[in-house]
């Protein structure tokens, strides 16, 4: 018998139509994904680099983030912020494959831990003159900002940089690392803190700032 | 209104820098600044200080990252 019956005919008809509005659905979210998330990559990126310090291992944390955005497309609520929400995503991915890695207890308890650093480094910052510092910094090229950048524990980093570079907002930082606004503060003033005295260290090493000629300077003023 | 003498007002420097103030707070600072050059002075070093941060991160992605992003999401859609 070559014929279908009625039947069978109308049941191929129907699983076509639903393999097509299927297909529909599918590509209506990739097209949907494109448009809205993918011009964030380049954001996503900077941060990413920020996590990882390196650019291949960025470039994973994108592309996994993405991925994991992809797949959760559906919860994310339109009109939201969706940069934060891609941002949260990716620290989120960032920890659970770091946690995977390598469990480091000395990680614990660090927004105390850095107050020795910070101590040290006031009594740098605390020899030289406010303009001093200002010209050294002309001096410093980008990549030792960089360098100086990824030297600070992550979790100071990140602030840093999202309230820095990004120019977001404490609340939206906190959101997106997980961690009450308070904390965001702390974390941006010791950051940076730590990151003034990296950078005077420096420019007293190779020269462009003088701790004892400033604080000679200072006592004849 | 209570005003901030130079210990406050440094310690707020980033809430300032950073639009975290109530605005009776902020202005109080910016009143504090124009009478105070120690105080301006750290001001001033912390916003070259970002600028300077500003522009040292302005790394472009890959140029093939995009097409990767795309290409990964195509191929978890037809899983």
């Amino acid at each position: 018998m070559v014929s279908t019956s009625f039947c069978e005919e109308a049941q191929l008809v129907d699983s076509e139509a639903m393999a097509s509005s299927k297909n529909t659905d599918s590509e209506l979210k990739i097209r949907d994904f494109e448009q809205q998330a993918l011009p964030l990559m380049p954001q996503l990126y900077g941060a990413a680099l920020r996590w990882t310090r390196n650019p291949s291992d960025a470039e994973d944390l994108v592309q996994e983030a993405m991925a994991k955005a992809f797949v959760a497309w559906g919860q994310y609520q339109q009109g939201t912020n969706l940069k934060a929400w891609l941002y949260r995503i990716m620290t989120n991915t960032h920890i659970n494959k770091y946690n995977k890695q390598q469990k480091d207890p000395s990680r614990g308890g660090l927004d105390d831990l850095e107050d020795w650093q910070l101590g040290a480094a006031e009594s740098i910052t605390a020899t030289t003159t406010r303009s001093a510092e200002l010209e050294a910094l002309d001096h410093l090229p980008a990549d030792i900002i960089r360098n100086s950048l990824m030297a600070i524990p992550e979790e100071f980093r990140m602030v840093v940089y999202y309230a820095v570079v990004d120019g977001l907002p404490y609340s939206e930082i906190a959101e997106i690392m997980g961690t009450p606004v308070g904390t965001v503060m702390s974390r941006l003033h010791r950051g940076k803190k730590l990151l003034r005295i990296l950078l005077a260290e420096y420019a007293i090493e190779q020269g462009y700032l003088s701790p004892d000629k400033q604080a000679q300077k200072t006592e004849q003023n | 209104m209570a005003e901030f003498d130079c210990e406050e007002t440094k310690a707020l420097v980033h809430e300032y820098l950073h639009n975290e103030l109530l605005p009776d707070q902020q202005k109080d600072i910016t009143t504090h600044l124009a009478l105070c050059d120690s105080c301006e002075e750290e001001y001033d070093l912390e916003v070259y200080l970002n600028q300077v941060i500003q522009r040292s991160c302005d790394e472009e992605p890959p140029k093939k990252l995009a097409e990767k992003v795309l290409a990964r999401i195509k191929d978890i859609q037809s899983h």
